[in-house]
């Protein structure tokens, strides 16, 4: 219970319609909207995938407080990362937008123009989108959902497979972290990071590892006996219990993230053949 | 080896008249096997034959060669662990040193002793489907094979659950539950019993029992706690020591004879009570089954041996180390400690027991300060603990974790010792000198530039438990110190905890959910069930205590049922039994 | 000799048993918890994560490729269960780190049976200075570049503060821990009891 709490990923499937997509489905959307984020700068098409993005975190009915937090932090790291952009290049708009309007002025160097704020907006809400449809993404998919989605796209399923069995034992190795820890506090180790020396502390962690490798390696030998007890490896195919199987609703998403592929490959087709003088449309150019 | 030969006979005489209808499913002829990286062979020329349908019992101490039978069985020699195979071993007519793993996965299923190692799953229907996975089967196939194999063991309403929230009992039915799609014909336990409570492992036993009569399986259970199998009726016991089998009987002539003690088998508390009582076993009817058991003989003869015994004063209890009172905790909104109170002396020899879940590893992680009590105080040597710091408690008390694994840091066996002394800064003259008291009182003075590595599990668990004393804390925590040992290192842990004990007025607690240690070890139990402590009293006052076993979920010790049914007072019944065995081992041990 | 150079295709790959898509998994998971809990406080909301150490260990258990998968993936974990997104830029850089710094049996460290000699430091030490700047000097930064920005500077600032902050951890902690673990596994033959 607290372990499903304290994983940003879900392990108990949720009950919403993004939530009740197949694995298979939920990877290939995402696949789809993450590379059409990743080739395009043009709002025309970014901000619609906001729109849905909003729209498909809001339906999932996230902890609120997390991610609300989240979405704090990440917004206030890009404010400032903008911020440092534009203190080492003022005019950056210029050779991205194509135009230089002069908005404010504090001196020769820093100026505030019109098409370094709209590449700015454009930047972000990039990153936004792509930032939201990936925490919707984690948490409407659980860990085996994503190893059969991954299996369904080609991926061999032995790399399928070292996703669902790490989430396995994360919270096992999680534990043992813990207890180790306790343990050597016990015998004396201070963990006040006041109280020590970042030495000290570089120190510490080399008594707390050592153990914490031997204790997680110790697994690895049985785990893959009980795999080969059960004739893991044996085919080249196989097939997820937890992937059931298309339901009407899978079959319109499906109907999406095939137009989606054909919009990236319209785009990345444009941006070969068709290059815009400049990168970035802005309506007033 | 001539007497064996006898033995093997007479068990065939026995079976021939099931012979005729069941057929060999598992034969060994002549099979040695020697593992890549020894020099000596772990398997001596075994010859021997499972029919379909039987119930075994392969029994041994731990190194004897049970666990590489069992591996030779199910695949995994020559699959997994490399090595020399001489002879054959023909499982369900497949020569298994030329067959895949795969193909003898179809007709043997194995449920490990490792309850969370073999749960791959991210929940227990997808580990139950985890071999129909394997076999690409379609879902649609998939849904109702993992709904009928779940409601054969019972897990079919935890089918979304994840491995997190199950117990160890229930984990292992979900493994069970993983292989019986229908095909595999024979079922392997290796040491089903050891990663479980008292109560968890009658369940198991039970189950496996049913399992065997409903599914016409052939069932072999690879186990050393020969008391708690045979809980339900084995057809066949197969004793096996140094790489042979020893002997190959019923469980009747088995406890008959004196083997048991000879290969390092713990044996039945009844039986020993009742050797105890002088009785020799002529008849060896239902020794198995105590309930079934005809005591009219056995009578007279263990009631004198009781009206004889003179119960040992019991020593007073030393200077008050530890006081918990009122003592509650909660994680988030579930209690875990809800109004606990106990004394602790100097010189205690305490088990706290409980079933997992119950608060008493809760329990010892307040001790050590990790969780400090919501209501309530603790006072240490008359100091308040909650002005302590953790690192000040862990110099009076001391926690040594179950799996010595998760302490050992460093390679050599005295850098581990000074490892706590260097970190809370000592200075080396008293460093040297603590290191040196330490090992000696641990024995293993003239081992102490031995690599960590090359030690046993009882000496690295010596050497956690000296890496802990050399704090010289009062008192010491130990966390099921004996879990998944045979007999023989049971014993060698346990003693050398006594010495400590009684050599140096170490108070130790145990957190055990081993009934037998409780009676062997210890004085006091503190028992805990549902987050509460009902009991803190005597040893035998509290096994004899029928109300207070079933409110903590505990096994009822065979020696109970045996004190009821010859008539004699359980409580008196137990003290005699633990005194004279007490009054034994220091005879032995002089 | 020959032998073994024949055999370095295959050291690279590592074999693909159940072990290893098993230790994989296990580097993978112990990885993204030392990412999310393991880090070493310098200042106020600085750590050095730890993380890293686990790559040479897969590596010495099951080579390089294994390795770099466990970097690689790891950090994928670290991101999905520390929930501040993906940064598939980051996750392939760590993926190139991993693979140089898990060239370690490929120059004959081998921790498993306790060898570790300063000859094979010097060839971690290597390995880790060129892997964190492939790794995140130029694949990270390309990807960046790539994917979100037009600009390389801040790429650059943030590169090489991850490159310095991976490589101390890498080479401070990481060289006692692959000792000890190493002088754990070694193999002492003639024990003696002392007096």
């Amino acid at each position: 219970m607290d372990l499903n709490k304290r994983l940003f990923i879900n392990i108990i499937p949720g009950n919403t319609f993004l939530d009740k997509l197949s694995g298979t489905t939920k990877v290939r959307l995402f696949i789809a909207l993450v590379i059409l984020l990743v080739v395009t700068w043009d709002v025309r098409i970014i901000w619609p995938a906001l729109v849905v993005a909003i729209i498909g975190l809001v339906s999932i009915k996230p902890n609120k407080k997390l991610v609300l937090g989240l979405i704090g932090f990440v917004t206030l790291m890009n404010l400032f990362n903008l911020f440092l952009v534009w203190v080492v290049m003022p005019d950056s708009g210029a050779d991205i937008v194509g135009a230089s309007t002069v908005l404010f002025r504090f001196s020769e160097r820093y100026v505030v123009t019109a098409e370094t704020l709209w590449y700015f907006m454009v930047r972000f809400t990039k990153f936004m989108a792509t930032f939201m449809i990936s925490i919707t993404f984690i948490q409407s998919i659980t860990p085996s959902e994503m190893a059969a989605g991954l299996y369904s796209v080609k991926i061999p399923y032995k790399v399928a497979t070292m996703v669902s069995i790490a989430f396995r034992y994360i919270p096992e190795i999680s534990r043992d972290f813990g207890d180790i820890k306790i343990s050597m506090q016990a015998r004396g180790m201070e963990l006040d990071p006041k109280k020590t020396s970042l030495f000290e502390r570089l120190k510490q962690n080399v008594v707390i590892l050592v153990p914490l490798i031997i204790v997680s390696f110790d697994r690895v030998g049985n785990i893959a006996n009980a795999m080969d007890l059960r004739g893991y490896g044996r085919g080249k195919t196989r097939t997820y219990y937890s992937e059931h199987e298309e339901t009407p609703n899978d079959r319109k998403m499906k109907v999406v993230y095939l137009l989606l592929y054909v919009a990236v490959i319209a785009v990345i087709i444009g941006r070969i053949f068709f290059p815009g003088e400049f990168e970035i449309w802005a309506p007033w150019i | 080896m001539k007497t064996e030969g006898m033995k093997i006979s007479a068990y065939a005489l026995q079976g021939g008249i099931r012979g005729t209808m069941k057929k060999p499913i598992i034969v060994f002829q002549d099979f040695t096997f020697r593992y890549k990286t020894q020099k000596e062979a772990t398997l001596h020329h075994i010859d021997l034959t499972l029919y379909e349908g039987e119930k075994v019992l392969i029994l041994g101490p731990s190194g004897c060669g049970k666990s590489t039978l069992a591996n030779c069985i199910n695949g995994l020699i020559p699959f997994s662990f490399k090595g020399e195979i001489q002879g054959s071993l023909k499982v369900a007519g497949i020569e298994t040193k030329n067959a895949s793993i795969f193909e003898i996965s179809k007709h043997v299923g194995t449920v490990q002793q490792d309850t969370d190692a073999q749960f791959v799953g991210l929940s227990v229907g997808e580990d139950i489907a985890f071999a129909l996975e394997n076999r690409s089967v379609p879902r649609k196939e998939m849904l109702p094979k993992v709904e009928r194999t779940a409601k054969i063991v019972g897990m079919e309403d935890y089918l979304g659950q994840p491995p997190f929230q199950l117990s160890g009992g229930q984990k292992q039915k979900v493994a069970l539950a993983g292989i019986l799609h229908d095909e595999e014909e024979v079922l392997l336990f290796d040491e089903p019993l050891a990663a479980l409570d008292p109560a968890m492992g009658m369940t198991a036993v039970d189950l496996i029992d049913r399992i065997h009569r409903d599914q016409k399986k052939t069932v072999l259970i690879i186990e050393h706690r020969l008391e708690d199998v045979l809980y339900r009726h084995v057809d066949r016991v197969i004793l096996m020591d140094q790489g042979r089998i020893q002997l190959d009987s019923t469980p009747d002539e088995l406890l008959s004879t004196g083997l048991l003690k000879e290969h390092g088998i713990r044996e039945p508390l009844y039986i020993s009570a009742l050797k105890n009582a002088g009785i020799k076993f002529t008849e060896t009817t239902h020794l198995d089954n105590l309930e079934e058991l005809d005591f009219e003989a056995y009578k007279q003869p263990i009631l004198d041996e009781l009206k004889a015994s003179k119960p040992v004063e019991v020593p007073e209890p030393g200077e008050l180390l530890l006081k918990v009172e009122h003592v509650d905790f909660a994680y988030e909104k579930r209690k875990v400690l809800d109004d606990v109170s106990f004394e602790v002396h100097r010189g205690e020899r305490i088990a706290i027991i409980g079933k997992n879940g119950a608060g008493k590893s809760t329990m010892a992680k307040m001790l050590c300060g990790i969780i400090r009590p919501q209501k309530g105080t603790i006072t240490m040597k008359g100091q308040n603990y909650l002005e302590l710091s953790i690192r000040e408690i862990g110099r009076l008390i001391g926690y040594v974790m179950q799996n010595p694994n998760q302490m050992l840091v460093k390679d050599m066996i005295i850098d581990e010792v000074r490892l706590a002394l260097d970190l809370n800064k000592f200075d080396e003259a008293l460093v040297k000198e603590r290191v040196e008291e330490t090992l000696k009182m641990c024995g293993l003075y003239s081992m102490r530039n031995w690599p960590v590595s090359a030690l046993s599990y009882g000496q690295r668990k010596r050497v956690t438990i000296a890496s802990i004393l050399a704090l010289k804390p009062d008192i010491i925590i130990l966390d099921e110190p004996t879990a998944g040992q045979d007999y023989y290192h049971y014993t060698e842990i346990m003693n050398f905890l006594e010495n400590l004990n009684q050599e140096f007025q170490i108070t130790i607690l145990f957190i055990t959910h081993d009934m037998h240690l409780a009676i062997e070890y210890t004085d006091r139990a503190i028992v805990f069930a549902d987050s509460r402590c009902i009991a803190d009293d005597y040893v035998f006052r509290v096994l004899s205590n029928t109300q207070i076993i079933e409110e903590a979920n505990l096994k009822q010790t065979s020696l109970v049922t045996l004190a009821k049914r010859v008539g004699a007072d359980p409580e008196s019944f137990i003290r005699h039994f633990i005194e004279r065995e007490r009054e034994e081992r220091a005879n032995g041990s002089k | 000799m020959s032998k073994e150079k024949k055999n370095i295709g295959k050291m690279l790959l590592g074999t693909w048993d159940t072990k290893t898509v098993v230790g994989v998994a296990i580097g993978a998971a112990l990885f993204a918890v030392l990412m999310n809990y393991g880090g070493i406080r310098v200042f106020t909301n600085t750590s050095l994560t730890t993380a890293m150490i686990v790559v040479p260990i897969v590596a010495g258990l099951f080579g390089p490729l294994p390795a770099a998968l466990v970097a690689g993936l790891g950090n994928v974990l670290a991101d999905l269960i520390g929930g501040w997104g993906f940064w598939f830029d980051w996750s392939i850089g760590n993926f190139f780190m991993g693979l140089f710094i898990g060239l370690l049996p490929v120059y004959g460290a081998k921790i498993e049976d306790g060898i570790f000699q300063v000859k094979h430091m010097i060839g971690y030490v290597i390995s880790v200075l060129v892997g964190n700047l492939v790794g995140f000097g130029l694949v990270t930064p390309l990807l960046t570049f790539l994917f979100y920005s037009h600009e390389l500077t801040i790429t650059w600032a943030q590169a090489f503060s991850a490159i310095v902050s991976n490589g101390i951890v890498e080479i401070v902690i990481g060289i006692p821990v692959l000792l000890l673990l190493a002088k754990r596994n070694a193999k002492k033959n003639n024990l003696s009891t002392e007096d």
